[in-house]
């Protein structure tokens, strides 16, 4: 199958007072929808996808996000 | 002959009507009159310019454990919160086997971020069952306590281990029924549930083990009783959200119950959140159903310190990349002055005053007290630096034990909430007191309500915000003898100053057990609170009145 | 009078791991892609649950992507 690709991720204010990461995945049917990654979660992403700014994270597979969760 | 009549200020009597010079008199714990009120009184309050209204409803708090040696619930209560609803979130200190309190010490920890004094020295735990919790907090009490029985300690008391583990078994519904039956008849104002907490070893807890049937029965239980059903749902996910409130609508049909999922939050990042769901509830009160969305009035903060990396940085990779290394290592990196100095430039030609400057420094940590509420712009001034070598600096002079916070960071835009706030569907609540302790304030929504959105908004009447937090919370919660100034209504008073009541700075304080930090507010603009009738703080001090009830 | 549809969602049964779950949400799809798809609309489950690959008889587990 296609996969779902994140094209989008800023820095959200968690409801612990910690800062979360909000992913948008765009689905192979074009729909689009927000995924909420807690601070260890995210930083984990940043770091698995080489991510030197929120934008690197655009083009990445959903898979990377399973993978470093 | 009153006990005590209220004199001369502008009665907001919490129904909503307009507001009118008069008087309040008490009689017995209940008030006797209102409006024009001849005859004497053993006290009278001078309420000249102040206005007199029943007392807040905070409808979702963690103040469980602190209500063991803290009656007052402080310092909810000099906020003008005169009833309070804790074991939110599925968790409450009973029913609750001794063998099973460790366990449970450690969800309470992970949601209160309470110290172990708190759990060891500060009270005798006496009891196992809900009436003896509900015994053990009922003599001490200043503040009324409407408390909800958690879910997942239901479980926990009836499957044991197994509770964090498997579906249950019919039999053991059944078992789960006849507890909740037992809680509700020793006092239980509802049933709490949820979808997201973890325990301290992030295993998620008893209650989202659960099979929707298992739910369904003890909303059956509810039912009876005409109970409340409260659940946190996942947060900024709305079609979780709105599955949640699906969810609820149906419970809340079968078993003619009211329910409630808090938190519910505003952010731009997903706009579109807040007003979906808000739609998604309507349709369902348009099919009968009561799925009450609470939403806080205050903003969400972020806070951090270098000792561990934070997504504050996202935008920073060198930022991110040092902060992620060992203790040793990141010490090393941010005394290098080369890397430093690359840190820095990475703010670009401001020093970082735009993203940092407005960072305050929090304490309750190895921060010096004269900064603490001080912003780093300042902070970096004084020193003749710039604000991104002011956080490195300071942060190692103080074995990067300093925390920042970033105010106001979700949930912020106030002419966004404010209309969400008014709207009749939206329940004010989920302040979560008593919760968060060593990571934010959460006392003062309601003084923030009237800075924020009466005041400077303007987008509450301030008879409109006053029945938000006392008659229209009663009836949501069906606790019939609060919220309102009526006759033979409990006599729970707040007299505050409208111009001026508001939540004081964020500001740490040592007085939890065994020396714990926590972050407190106080309150400004409230004169006085009385509960049940006896005036229980009044200009700035509690006094030795307990006179607070549990109160269905 | 009628909800607007919204994104469909499944609860897993006692014991369902995510195979069983996708083959029942998903009947007559292959079983890995099924199960391909089912995370990939569930993150919130597959991100950050411990232990990985936990389902919860709580869990909302959507069976399609988002709506519109």
């Amino acid at each position: 199958m296609d996969d779902a690709v994140i094209v989008g991720a800023e820095i959200v204010a968690g409801h612990d007072g910690s800062a979360e990461l909000l992913v948008r995945l765009r689905h192979p049917d074009g729909s689009e929808g927000p995924v909420v990654l807690d601070e260890e979660t995210g930083l984990k992403l940043m770091e698995a996808c080489a991510a030197g700014s929120l934008d690197d994270l655009k083009g990445q597979s959903w898979r990377r996000i399973v993978e470093t969760g | 002959m009153f006990d005590v009549i209220v004199k001369g200020g502008l009665v907001v009597d919490g129904t909503g009507a307009p507001a009118f010079t008069g008087d309040v008199a008490v009689k017995d714990g209940r008030i006797a009159a209102v409006g024009k009120v001849e005859g004497e009184a053993r006290q009278v309050v001078d309420a000249a310019g102040r206005v007199v209204a029943p007392g807040f409803i905070d409808p979702h708090t963690h103040f469980d454990v602190q209500l063991l040696w803290d009656g007052a619930a402080r310092p909810a209560l000099e906020h003008g919160v005169t009833t309070i609803v804790p074991g939110n979130c599925s968790l409450s200190l009973a029913p609750l086997k001794a063998a099973d309190r460790r366990r449970v010490v450690g969800m309470f920890q992970q949601i209160e971020e309470m110290p172990p004094e708190a759990f060891t020295t500060a009270f005798e735990w006496s009891w196992e069952d809900f009436a003896g919790y509900v015994a053990a907090i009922r003599k001490g009490l200043s503040i009324n306590v409407a408390p909800l029985v958690g879910h997942s300690v239901i479980r926990l008391w009836v499957m044991g281990n197994a509770s964090q583990e498997r579906a249950a078994t019919p039999d053991e519904i059944a078992a789960m029924q006849d507890l909740l039956r037992e809680c509700l008849d020793a006092g239980a104002v509802g049933l709490s549930t949820s979808f997201v907490d973890v325990d301290e070893n992030g295993r998620p807890v008893p209650s989202r083990f659960a099979q929707f049937e298992e739910l369904d029965a003890l909303c059956a239980v509810l039912g009876e009783y005409g109970r409340m059903l409260q659940c946190v749902p996942e947060f900024y996910a709305t079609d979780i959200t709105i599955a949640r409130i699906d969810q609820l609508a149906e419970l809340s049909l079968k078993h003619n119950i009211p329910t409630t999922f808090s938190p519910l939050f505003d952010t731009a990042a997903v706009p579109d959140n807040a007003p979906r769901a808000i739609a998604r509830v309507e349709e369902h009160f348009a099919r009968g159903a009561r799925v009450w969305p609470q939403m806080q009035t205050r903003p969400i903060d972020i806070s951090f310190s270098l000792l561990r990396p934070s997504l504050f940085f996202a935008r920073l990779p060198r930022w991110v990349r040092i902060l992620r290394q060992p203790l040793d290592e990141r010490l090393a990196a941010l005394r290098d002055p080369e890397t430093a100095d690359k840190m820095v430039a990475d703010l670009g030609p401001d020093g970082g005053e735009q993203m940092m400057g407005r960072l305050v420094v929090r304490g309750g940590d190895a921060a010096p007290s004269e900064l603490v509420g001080k912003t780093l712009s300042e902070i970096a001034a004084a020193r003749g630096e710039v604000p991104a070598r002011a956080l490195i600096n300071l942060s190692l002079e103080h074995g990067l034990d300093v925390a920042f916070l970033s105010a106001s960071q979700g949930h912020q835009l106030t002419d966004r909430i404010g209309p969400m706030l008014a709207h009749p569907l939206v329940h004010i609540g989920a302040s979560d007191g008593g919760a968060h302790l060593a990571s934010f304030a959460t006392y003062g929504d309601t003084g923030y309500l009237f800075s924020e959105f009466v005041r400077k908004g303007r987008y509450l009447s301030l008879e409109k915000a006053v029945a938000k937090v006392t008659s229209e919370t009663a009836d949501i919660w069906g606790l019939k003898d609060r919220g309102r100034l009526a006759e033979g209504l409990a006599a729970d008073i707040v007299v505050f100053d409208a111009d001026n009541i508001d939540r004081g700075a964020e500001l740490p304080s040592f007085d939890m057990p065994g020396d714990g930090m926590r972050y407190v507010r106080a309150a400004r603009g409230v004169d006085t609170v009385l509960v049940n009738g006896e005036v229980a703080y009044s200009s700035g001090a509690y006094t030795q009145s307990r006179s607070g009830v549990i109160c269905a | 009078m009628p909800l607007t549809r919204q994104r469909r969602f499944v609860t897993p049964g006692p014991d369902e791991t995510v195979e069983e779950l996708a083959l029942r949400a998903l009947p007559g799809e292959p079983l890995e892609a099924a199960v391909d798809r089912i995370k990939s609309w569930n993150l919130h489950i597959f991100a950050m649950r411990k232990p990985a690959g936990l389902l919860l008889g709580s869990d909302v587990v959507f069976v399609e992507p988002p709506v519109g």
